[in-house]
């Protein structure tokens, strides 16, 4: 069975693949056929990023300070001609994020979310490698005090548990081993005096334990490269660990649902076959049946990061993203700042009513923004050239656009009883004029931004 | 987790009309399901304190009389002629002089030991067995949620369990009972175009039907929708309940003090609440918790102490009760890095003035360390929520817990 490759795919696959698309975009997706769209997302180093670079660094973010951090990340998601370079990168950052509160140096974060970026569709092998060996990796799990003789055991936990194997698939034993291996693994110029951003790596032989460890089962004088090694060719009597572990947690960031097992072993075989090529697995993902199912369709809770780049960019607004960094904490994610090493948890654990509030507060701000700097957006051009002229037909333009036109009709006429309705509470009939639009089409926008519909990608 | 589209979008049976837009909810007191259980005790509140990250028990609780403590805690050991004794063998960090102030008016009860067998030290699966109080981890609710499912399931105040957290403890994931779940009340209202003020309640009754549609979410017991209804109904209430409150305790500037006051403000205003979650971050100490613990230990005792005052001030400390739990204690020894690796079972404090006042277990047995070099386990923490399940709330502890932990009569099952 091939998929049905409509225009509605191709805004889904925009949705999970990126962060959302204009009507613009998602017509030109779709017309370059489902293998030519999922093949120009994936092989996204074809596309050229040099005059979004450029635009990106004249914004001036300060990248010093964590606030200047978020809205340059959200920057990104929101206008990189890459979305799924950014979606990648997003994806590790939720996977092994470190949090700033405790690494403290803002260049050592910045610098992990570019090593993301630039491995993020690599050799698993090597991104394992990177971000142990990354300086705030190292502070945030404590590597950097990990010794010989009296190991700590934070990093090397967490690398089996929550980064490439899962639990169950490895001992406490395993557990000291592997931080035994580590040590040695740590930082210099790791200081005050430079305020914490110019620690480099650097392997130290003198805290080093060169004594044998066994892990996995295999015995040697190991150390950490060997170790990850060790981890990443895991096999057991169902193959590849680490093969299960991405597979199963990328379908579901990409395809909103639990992977059932055939599906598993699938994308294991794929990271296998492929010498663990991340890129390998995703374009899998993205060309499955599977993935267009009815099924999997609006099923992903957006995260707060999610919620506020969506909305920008399929309104077409123009943001500075201050609004949307100082919403982070109010909507539960205060990007690289995770409170523990797990980071966030996903799905309706991102909707709480206090959350929700905090997004419909943003959106709030959003819409209803007149002037020309923060977030704003034009709603005169989000009309322009459609038929506008009742309650109904704006409905569904902007239902169109923001990708919640599949909702119940009880829902869409709640909509269209939004727009009619007079202040008074009595129901009048909304004609297109200028001070209608700026009233109800921006009152209208944040309470589609609000609906369930939007919550989910 | 899974949802499907059929569950979130095609169900929407519950779609809410313009004109039925009144609170579903009116405040009151006990429930007709209340009613029907009669041990229940619906006037008290039970405030839980979540400490995220593993408290280290034996540098909270010291066995200062055991020679071994100074040995395995070389680095980071608490000088034992420093403690705040509680009895001839254990003695609380020098720094907990708010809850010792209240273990000397015989409010607290601590409860040594706690913890599970066989715990893989995961933080994350630790957690999730706390929450559930299952370490089989087939639960899919919380214990309390449970709970609340059995006592709270029909009724229609929307208060009756609040976390304040910024999401939702699983510990009261319920299956028909949802929690308001917020940091603060500042911005806890839905929002409108402060040029078109006259648009507000359409914008806010457009917000409702949206959300009155049934959104299920395939192996999850909340709804998208549920949510947008119970934020609407939350606010309306919660919105007043800091006017003109004074607070009768000094509360520490802290997120632990600020989220004890806002507790404070909800009992005093009568709004049913059963259940108020708190939580505190910051106990993962692998590293240089020589520094940090001791702060992490002062802002839980003095925003304990705090919120007691506060209560006491305002003749509301008789029906609440204060219970702690962290997903594990630490390794005995310390590490390396003057910290401590995850661990097994730790102390934890119970406060309010139906404790049976003392120290209920015996002091961690550091001469018989587990093969991890862990603690062993005294009180399994099923007996732990157990006894306040029974003997606080009034409910049948076994139904929530499986049958077979023994009550560990740190309260007083005659207080009234």
């Amino acid at each position: 069975m091939s998929v049905n490759w409509t225009r509605d795919a191709a805004a889904h696959l925009l949705r999970r693949a990126g962060f959302g698309g204009t009507p613009a975009e998602i017509d030109a997706l779709f017309a370059r056929g489902q293998e030519g769209a999922v093949s120009y997302l994936v092989d996204y180093d074809a596309i050229d990023t040099s005059s979004y670079e450029s635009a990106l660094a004249a914004r001036n973010y300060n990248l010093l300070k964590t606030i200047g951090l978020q809205q340059w990340f959200m920057d990104r998601m929101a206008f990189s001609p890459r979305p799924l370079e950014e979606k990648m990168t997003y994806f590790w950052n939720l996977h092994w994020t470190s949090g700033i509160s405790k690494v403290k140096g803002a260049t050592l974060i910045l610098n992990q979310n570019k090593t993301e970026r630039t491995l993020a569709m690599g050799k698993f092998d090597d991104l394992v490698l990177a971000i142990s060996q990354d300086p705030a990796m190292l502070v945030w799990l404590d590597n950097d005090t990990n010794k010989a003789s009296k190991p700590n055991e934070n990093y090397a936990r967490e690398l089996m548990e929550l980064f490439t194997l899962g639990i169950g698939n490895y001992t406490q034993t395993d557990v000291t081993e592997v931080a035994r291996a580590l040590t040695g693994w740590t930082v210099q110029n790791y200081n005050k005096a430079t305020n914490y951003n110019q620690a480099t790596f650097v392997n130290n032989p003198n805290t080093h334990d060169n004594g044998s460890k066994t892990i996995l089962g295999q015995t040697g004088n190991f150390d950490g490269t060997d170790a990850i090694g060790i981890i990443l060719n895991h096999a057991d009597s169902a193959g590849s660990v680490s093969g299960r572990f991405l597979g199963a947690k990328l379908w579901l960031y990409f395809a909103g649902t639990e992977a059932a097992d055939y599906l598993v072993d699938e994308l294991q075989g794929v990271y296998v076959s492929s010498g663990r090529m991340i890129r390998e697995v995703v374009r899998t993902i993205l060309l499955h049946d599977d993935f267009y199912a009815d099924h999997t369709l609006k099923t992903w809770v957006r995260s707060p990061a999610e919620y506020a780049v969506a909305s920008v960019r399929m309104l077409e607004a123009d943001s500075d993203f201050s609004s949307a960094a100082n919403s982070l904490a109010g909507m539960g994610q205060v990007l690289f700042n995770p409170s523990d090493a797990k980071g966030w948890d996903w799905g309706i654990a991102w909707m709480n009513t206090g959350a929700l509030f905090a997004r419909a507060t943003l959106s709030n701000t959003l819409a209803t923004n007149r002037g020309t700097s923060g977030t704003h957006f034009d709603t005169t051009a989000l009309l322009a050239g459609a038929d506008a002229s009742t309650a109904e037909k704006v409905v569904d333009l902007l239902a169109s656009r923001l990708n919640v036109d599949d909702v119940s009709s009880e829902v869409r006429s709640s909509w269209v009883d939004y727009m009619n309705r007079n202040d008074d509470g009595s129901l009048g009939t909304w004609t297109n004029t200028s001070a209608n639009v700026d009233k109800k089409v921006r009152g209208l926008v944040h309470v589609m931004l609000t609906s369930p519909a939007f919550h989910l990608a | 987790m899974p949802f499907t589209r059929r569950d979130f979008l095609i169900r929407s049976s519950g779609f809410v009309t313009v004109s039925a837009m009144v609170p579903r909810w009116a405040v009151k007191g006990a429930t007709r399901f209340e009613e029907s259980v009669a041990a229940d005790y619906p006037n008290r509140t039970l405030v839980v304190l979540e400490l995220m990250g593993g408290n280290d028990g034996l540098n909270t609780v010291v066995p200062f009389t055991d020679p071994l403590y100074g040995t395995l805690r070389s680095r980071i050991g608490i000088p034992t002629g420093s403690v705040l004794q509680l009895d001839s063998r254990q003695g609380m960090n020098p720094v907990m002089t708010g809850l010792k102030a209240l273990w000397d008016a015989k409010r607290v009860a601590v409860v040594t030991n706690v913890g599970y067998p066989n715990s893989s030290l995961s933080h994350f699966q630790s957690r999730d067995i706390w929450h559930t109080a299952d370490p089989t981890l087939a639960q899919r609710f919380g214990w309390l949620g449970r709970w609340a499912d059995s006592v709270l399931a029909g009724s229609d105040n929307p208060l009756s369990c609040t976390a304040i957290s910024q999401s939702l403890p699983k510990t009261l994931l319920a299956e028909h009972v949802r929690v308001p779940t917020f940091l603060s009340l500042a911005s806890y209202q839905f929002q409108t175009d402060g040029s078109f003020p006259g648009d507000h309640t359409n914008q806010v009754n457009a917000f409702l039907a949206q959300n009155g549609a049934e959104y299920e979410i395939e192996n999850t017991p909340s709804t998208l929708s549920g949510v947008g209804q119970d934020a609407i109904s939350s606010s309306n209430i919660l919105q007043t309940v800091g006017t003109g409150y004074v607070a009768m305790g000094a509360y520490p500037d802290n997120s632990l003090g600020a989220g004890l006051e806002l507790i404070a403000q909800i009992i005093n205003a009568n709004l049913g609440a059963r259940i108020l979650y708190v939580t505190y971050g910051g106990f993962d100490n692998h590293a240089g918790e020589d520094v940090s613990h001791d702060p992490l230990l002062t802002d839980v005792s003095d925003s304990i102490k705090a919120f007691f005052d506060d209560l006491d001030g305002h003749g509301k400390s008789h029906d609440v009760l204060l219970m702690t739990w962290s997903e594990f204690g630490r390794r005995a020894q310390d590490n390396g890095s003057n910290g401590t690796d995850h661990g097994t079972s730790a102390p934890h404090f119970v406060v309010g003035d139906a404790v049976v006042s003392g120290v209920h277990g015996d002091p961690p047995d550091l001469a018989h360390l587990d093969s991890n070099g862990n603690l062993s386990i005294q009180n399994d923490f099923r007996s732990y929520y157990g006894t306040v399940l029974s003997d606080w709330l009034g409910a049948d502890s076994s139904a929530i817990l499986g049958p077979g932990w023994p009550n560990l009569g740190f309260l007083n099952k005659s207080y009234a």
